[in-house]
């Protein structure tokens, strides 16, 4: 006991000593601090501090600081502006200060002009790129419910059992401690029924209205619904009855059946069309896409409706092209009405939309919501102003998520990680006047490239990354905003990808090529705004364009440049706002503002190209330039017919 | 929701020819129907019989096949039947002249 006693006095004693010691180091520290402030406070007086420092330095044998600046500055003003490298004047301080240390009067140096050689190597521009990957807001916890098996119940033994799993290879003793559980009941699907059986006999069974409820209110039974939903519906619109009787005479159907295809003026025929009665009446069809995976289905999206103002604002429909039936395969919605919408080229699951709040949304297919799963940020980080263009750019293992907006700014997304973009890049065109984007697309072969349309009727190409990222060139194209920019989709074995095609709200399409600054060509053939124009992705002359007056023509530049060779109107009075091809080539779709999709049918020989057909646009294009040569040449007066790019007035086109 | 599995039974039934629309449970009791309740479960009992012969013609002709669908054709109407691991989606149609 008395042991202890002591022990504990000397344990007391020392704690004081250390405790005494910290009181007299803070003390002493505070002290210095409080001097060093006295002294810092005085020496505030930059004389004093100069007197400091001139005393320290003639004291190691330089010239005092003032004679030195003073020096310095004659020195600039004699000797003509070298690349200002310290090594220049450091000779001369040398000899300055050597020149004064006998009197501290100015003198006029002996200078020298020293050339100093620098060459500039620009560092080798790589362009990389980080990775991240957004993951939904999870703690912890998460993860360690992914360590832990199902099986575990009993919490305390969490991280043990964590930490157990770790160091034991797979296989053995999962579980880390060997617990002893019940074994689980089989669930079945309605236990209440198990009862019933055994009281009544195997006659018809009733179930209450109640467990009936519950059954359709469960997730499995959603699900079946929506599975089985679709088959049916698929087989309920194909059904043809297959009794029919030809031979009591041919009614309505049988005789379009045996005529169909002689009209050789249906070269463009309707063929169905696409509305739904609740999400796409009323709002404007503001883009449509095809899949790269299913090329059957169309995702159309759509702006918001004036009758449903409680519907939510931006619809995004994803229609079938090979069934029958009526009603869309998929419906998405969200909060902002929707301007631009996507498959993800290279996710069979994913559809992009771009909304008019500036946010991009992604839909997942294959949960059963129809809200977005994911959403960008409503901040300056990403876009403020409304998505006109989204597009996925790249190959299946390096591609990115393009977006442009409407107050010139594009935006590059990795379509892992929504939360903020890889880069962004603000568009503007030499005065720092940025470009206010309608319509973009990106050229076949040059994937670094793209080519904006704008509100101001100019034409803007740039790249995207690398070091000249930005708007390169600017080529006044029409006289109003552009509304359409396509360029050429048709791969084949001459490279055509330079061409595009541009068109606005005066009435006019035009075809361009990278390469020049001026059209090759322009088509005037319509009587009212132009919504959109489109390259066939299968041949490499063919071109569709829509125009406000829900006209749809059909252009084949190696067959006649002046008219459309196939043309039609849609019926009902709403003007079309979108056209797009399918991937194989032989329908086209065209979106109207009243939410009715029409889909087109191309009779076999004019959308399947022949192999000379990309031999004869270039000699077609040719043409157009002689033409357009000789037509400049005629019109101005200096007779210089060599280039089309010397001729600086415009020709009337 | 119960609203989608309800809105694509009534959109079904509301098809041009369709008669009715039947949703029956594994045990073969009919959860959902538009048409009558002696009728549902006539149709509900005997194609449940009918579903299950029909899987153990395709599985024992070969055992990795399995029944996906089934199409009755009669003289007066015809019966789709989808069927699911726990349910069985039914649709009596008219043929359409």
């Amino acid at each position: 006991m008395s042991d202890r006693k002591a022990e504990l006095e000397r344990k007391k004693a020392k704690l004081r000593a250390i405790r005494e010691d910290k009181d007299r180091r803070r003390r002493e520290k505070e002290q210095k601090d409080a001097e060093e402030a006295l002294q810092r406070a005085s020496a505030t007086s930059s004389l004093d501090s100069r007197r400091d420092i001139d005393e320290m330095l003639s004291s190691l044998g330089v010239a005092p600081v003032k004679d030195v600046l003073s020096s310095l500055s004659s020195m600039t003003s004699l000797s003509p502006p070298q690349t200002a490298s310290p090594d220049a004047s450091l000779p001369h301080t040398d000899k300055a200060s050597l020149q004064l240390q006998g009197g501290p009067k100015k003198q006029p140096q002996e200078l020298q002009v020293v050339f100093v050689q620098s060459t500039d190597i620009p560092p080798k521009e790589t362009v990389i790129y980080t990775k991240q990957t957004q993951t939904t807001t999870s703690g912890v916890t998460e993860l360690r419910d992914v360590l832990t098996f199902d099986g575990d119940v009993a919490r305390q033994g969490d991280d043990e059992e964590a930490a157990f799993h770790g160091k034991l290879p797979p296989g053995i003793l999962p579980h880390g401690l060997p617990t002893v559980k019940e074994v689980q009941p089989a669930v079945t699907d309605a236990p209440v029924e198990k009862k019933d059986e055994e009281k009544e006999k195997k006659a018809v069974r009733e179930l209450s209205a109640d467990e009936k409820q519950t059954i359709m209110l469960s997730a499995e039974f959603q699900r079946f619904m929506s599975r089985a939903g679709r088959v049916i519906e698929r087989a309920l619109a194909e059904s043809v009855d297959i009794y029919t009787d030809y031979t009591g005479g041919g009614d309505g159907e049988n005789a379009l059946y045996s005529k169909g295809d002689d009209k050789s003026a249906a070269r463009l025929s309707l063929v169905r069309t696409f509305e739904e009665e609740r999400w796409s009446r009323g709002r404007c069809v503001t883009c449509l896409d095809w899949s790269t995976f299913h090329p059957e289905l169309v995702l159309a999206s759509y702006y918001n409706s004036d009758d449903a103002p409680h519907d939510p604002d931006g619809v995004c429909l994803v229609w079938n092209t090979k069934f029958k039936k009526t009603t869309p395969e998929d419906i998405f919605h969200c909060q902002s009405a929707v301007m631009s919408a996507t498959f993800a080229r290279f996710h069979p699951n994913l559809i992009l939309g771009g909304t008019y709040s500036g946010q991009i949304v992604l839909w997942d297919n294959r949960v059963q919501k129809r809200t977005p799963v994911q959403r960008t940020p409503l901040s300056s980080v990403a876009h403020t102003h409304p998505v006109y263009c989204l597009s996925v750019i790249g190959s299946q293992n390096a591609h990115n998520l393009i977006s442009v907006s409407t107050d010139g700014r594009l935006c590059s997304w990795s379509l892992d990680m929504l939360s903020q973009p890889q880069e962004t890049l603000e568009l503007q065109h030499r005065q720092a006047k940025p470009v206010a984007v309608t319509c973009m697309d990106c050229p076949q072969t040059m994937l670094n490239n793209f080519v904006l349309g704008s509100e101001d009727g100019n034409v803007y190409t740039g790249c995207l990354y690398g070091q000249r990222a930005g708007v390169t060139e600017c080529v006044e194209a029409h006289a109003g905003p552009l509304t359409g920019v396509s360029c050429h989709a048709a791969a084949g074995p001459v490279d055509l990808a330079h061409l595009y095609l541009t068109c606005s709200v005066d009435w006019s399409v035009k075809l361009w090529s990278l390469k020049e600054s001026k059209p090759l060509y322009s088509f005037e053939d319509n009587g009212d705004y132009l919504v959109d124009v489109r390259w066939s992705p299968a041949h490499p002359a063919l071109f569709a364009a829509a125009d406000a007056a829900s006209r749809l023509d059909l252009w084949n530049l190696n067959r006649d440049t002046e008219v459309p060779i196939a043309s039609v109107q849609a019926e009902g009075g709403a003007a079309f706002s979108r056209v797009s091809w399918s991937p194989a080539g032989s329908l086209v779709t065209a979106g109207d503002d009243r939410g009715k999709i029409s889909v087109y049918e191309l009779a076999e020989q004019v959308w399947s190209p022949r192999h000379d057909e990309w031999n004869k646009l270039v000699y077609t294009l040719q043409e157009l330039r002689n033409n357009q040569a000789d037509d400049d040449a005629a019109l101005s007066p200096p007779p210089s017919l060599s280039s089309i790019a010397s001729i600086a007035s415009n020709p009337l086109r | 929701m119960a609203n989608e599995a309800e809105d694509t039974i009534r959109k079904l039934s509301t098809y041009k020819g369709v008669v009715g629309v039947v949703v029956v449970n594994g045990e073969g009791i009919p959860i959902k129907t538009t048409l009558d309740n002696h009728i549902s479960v006539q149709y509900a009992g005997l194609l449940t019989a009918l579903v299950d012969k029909a899987k153990t013609v395709v599985r024992d002709l070969d055992p990795s096949n399995d029944l996906t669908f089934l199409r009755i054709r009669s003289k007066k109407s015809e019966v789709m039947v989808a069927p699911d691991k726990e349910f069985i989606l039914i649709v009596v149609q008219n043929p359409v002249e």
